[in-house]
């Protein structure tokens, strides 16, 4: 680890941004909350040395026990970032008191499979030392004997290869962190097929009466969090839980990454400061006047505009919550006027069904009845037989799958015929308010669906 | 006693049912559907087998 001189978490100043250092695009909003980070194809830009890493973020702590790693966590509130948003200290917990002959796992989650989603690799592209400061940190508090960092982006591959060649060239004692590279598709990277994938088997989702935090990788108790969630918690550790907190208001005050996509003059990567409303970040994207936002991905819920109030509220998890959405893996997806909400999301279910693993029957067989129906209702050939085949298939998916993966889709078709409702109604009468032709703006590039007569 | 079905290893073939037909009932895709409640002590026999007779090993058996 980095020699400190410090023993205690307190540090009143410095950057908690994750995103130091990618400055050439950096470029905070007028209200100071939404920063503009990276457009979604940037230039290959320098990966940051590690002395200037150490210089902007400062020095990893010593002498910090697990006690106090726990308590600071837990005060700062810090929730994961790959799309459950489950508290990181529980998770922390769980490992360092699991019952076991094996030393514990670490494993950084870099798959980053939502197709529209670049936070990720943008943060190991940029800043990968972020990224290992957490991973180190949290290996050595948990004397894990080995660590994985699982990556899909060729070129983040290199980044963090790189990065791991400083830090040992700079004499840095740590865990080795073994690069695994994770294979495309959608459910490569849920939790239980990266476990597997890093024993060598297929990253396919697995079925298991434990949860891995007792029983992972090869048995051993296994923590495994998304790597903008080691990235937070390599700045928790470093400036503690109240300056992480101030400033801020509701439940979580860190920083947030976020990918914007669809309908808007600025898509990119973000960063969100504490307190930062969806009203700004869609003004600093220039959104214009959009139709509705698709928060946390394509397990994601709807945010209908055309509803008063639906945007000036803090995005916090606990302001979120309560307003029945959830950060989810960090995705916000706008359509404007011109498209269909509810095609949007027949496209991105039928797209969802064909990336089942296709090892449960619910969700092999269930999936595809569901993606039907949707299509259904979006092309309005059938809307009502689509509504029926709905009510009628739902409750034989949902919670029937070795992982979540049905759940999810199962929320986002929820989402979308409860928000749009009287766009279904319309869609019954053959009619669709969507101004233009169906350009699908939210599915992936390069996938096809055969909703695709009228999503291109 | 409860059973639980691993989803992943599953293939439908119903021989659970047939043997459970008090806890358990296929769906349409002949998929087991596991009640809630649990399966009683007499029945401990029948669960040991189905599990035993399950062509994937897909039932496990939990004490609780
Ligand atoms: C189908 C599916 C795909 C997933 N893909 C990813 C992924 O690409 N990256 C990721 O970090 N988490 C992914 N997750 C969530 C992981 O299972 C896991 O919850 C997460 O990595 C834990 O990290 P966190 O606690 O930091 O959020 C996926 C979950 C599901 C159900
Ligand atoms: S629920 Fe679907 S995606 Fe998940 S393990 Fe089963 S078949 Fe695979
Ligand atoms: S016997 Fe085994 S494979 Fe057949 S339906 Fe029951 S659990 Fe599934």
């Amino acid at each position: 680890m980095i020699e400190s001189v410090s023993a205690s978490i307190m540090a009143p100043t410095g950057p908690r941004r994750l995103s130091l250092g990618w400055e050439s695009a950096h470029r905070p909003s007028p209200s100071g909350r939404v920063a503009f980070v990276s457009d979604l194809s940037p230039r290959p830009r320098l990966v940051m040395p590690l002395a200037e890493h150490v210089a902007g973020y400062g020095r990893l702590p010593s002498g910090l026990t697990m006690r106090m790693a726990l308590d600071t966590l837990r005060a700062s509130n810090l929730t994961g970032r790959g799309g459950a948003g489950f508290p990181f200290w529980k998770k922390l917990q769980a490992v360092a008191t699991a019952e076991s002959r094996k030393s514990p796992v670490v494993i950084a989650n870099g798959s980053e499979s939502e197709p529209l989603s670049k936070k990720d690799t943008l943060l190991l592209k940029n800043n990968p030392h972020l990224v290992l400061d957490g991973i180190s940190m949290i290996a050595g508090l948990l004397g894990a004997k080995s660590a994985y960092l699982y990556v899909k982006d060729r070129e983040a591959h290199t980044a963090v290869n790189a990065a791991m060649r400083e830090r040992r060239e700079r004499g840095i004692s740590e865990l080795r962190v073994t690069v695994v590279e994770a294979p495309a598709g959608y459910v490569s990277g849920q939790e239980t097929a990266v476990v597997r994938r890093i024993a060598k088997g297929p990253a396919l989702p697995q079925f298991s009466l434990d949860r891995i935090s007792t029983s992972g990788v090869r048995g051993a108790p296994t923590l495994l969090s998304n790597v903008e969630t080691f990235a937070q918690v390599a700045i928790v550790l470093r400036f503690g839980a109240d300056w992480y907190q101030q400033g801020g208001q509701g439940s979580d005050r860190g920083t947030r990454l976020l990918t914007l996509v669809g309908a808007v003059g600025r898509p990119g990567v973000y960063e969100l400061l504490p307190g930062a409303t969806l009203a700004e970040l869609l003004r600093e994207a220039d959104a214009g006047d959009p139709r509705a936002v698709l928060v946390g991905g394509y397990f994601g819920r709807w945010v209908d505009l055309g509803t008063p109030n639906s945007t000036n509220f803090p995005m916090d998890d606990q302001t979120l919550a309560e307003r029945k959405l959830s950060f989810g893996a960090g995705i916000f997806g706008v359509v404007g006027h011109d498209t269909c909400p509810v095609v949007e999301a027949a496209a991105i279910t039928e797209y969802l069904a064909g990336q089942s693993a296709g090892q449960c029957g619910p969700c092999m067989h269930g999936l595809p009845e569901i993606s039907t129906a949707m299509a259904r209702i979006a092309l309005s050939s059938d809307v009502e037989r689509g509504m029926h085949d709905l009510r009628a298939v739902i409750p034989l998916v949902e919670h029937r799958g070795g992982c979540q993966h049905p759940d999810g889709v199962i929320q986002l078709v929820r989402s979308t015929v409860g928000a749009f409702a009287e766009e279904v109604k319309l869609h019954r009468s053959g009619r669709c308010t969507a101004r233009g032709s169906h350009t699908s703006v939210l599915l992936p590039p390069g996938a096809t669906v055969a909703a695709g007569a009228v999503v291109r | 006693m409860r059973l639980v079905i691993d989803p992943t290893r599953c293939h439908g073939h119903g021989t659970c049912a047939q043997l459970l037909d008090e806890y358990i009932r296929l769906d349409k895709w002949h998929y087991p559907i596991v009640g809630k409640q649990k399966v009683s002590a007499g029945h401990a026999d029948l669960l040991m087998r189905a599990a035993q007779l399950c062509p994937e090993l897909a039932i496990s058996i939990v004490d609780d």
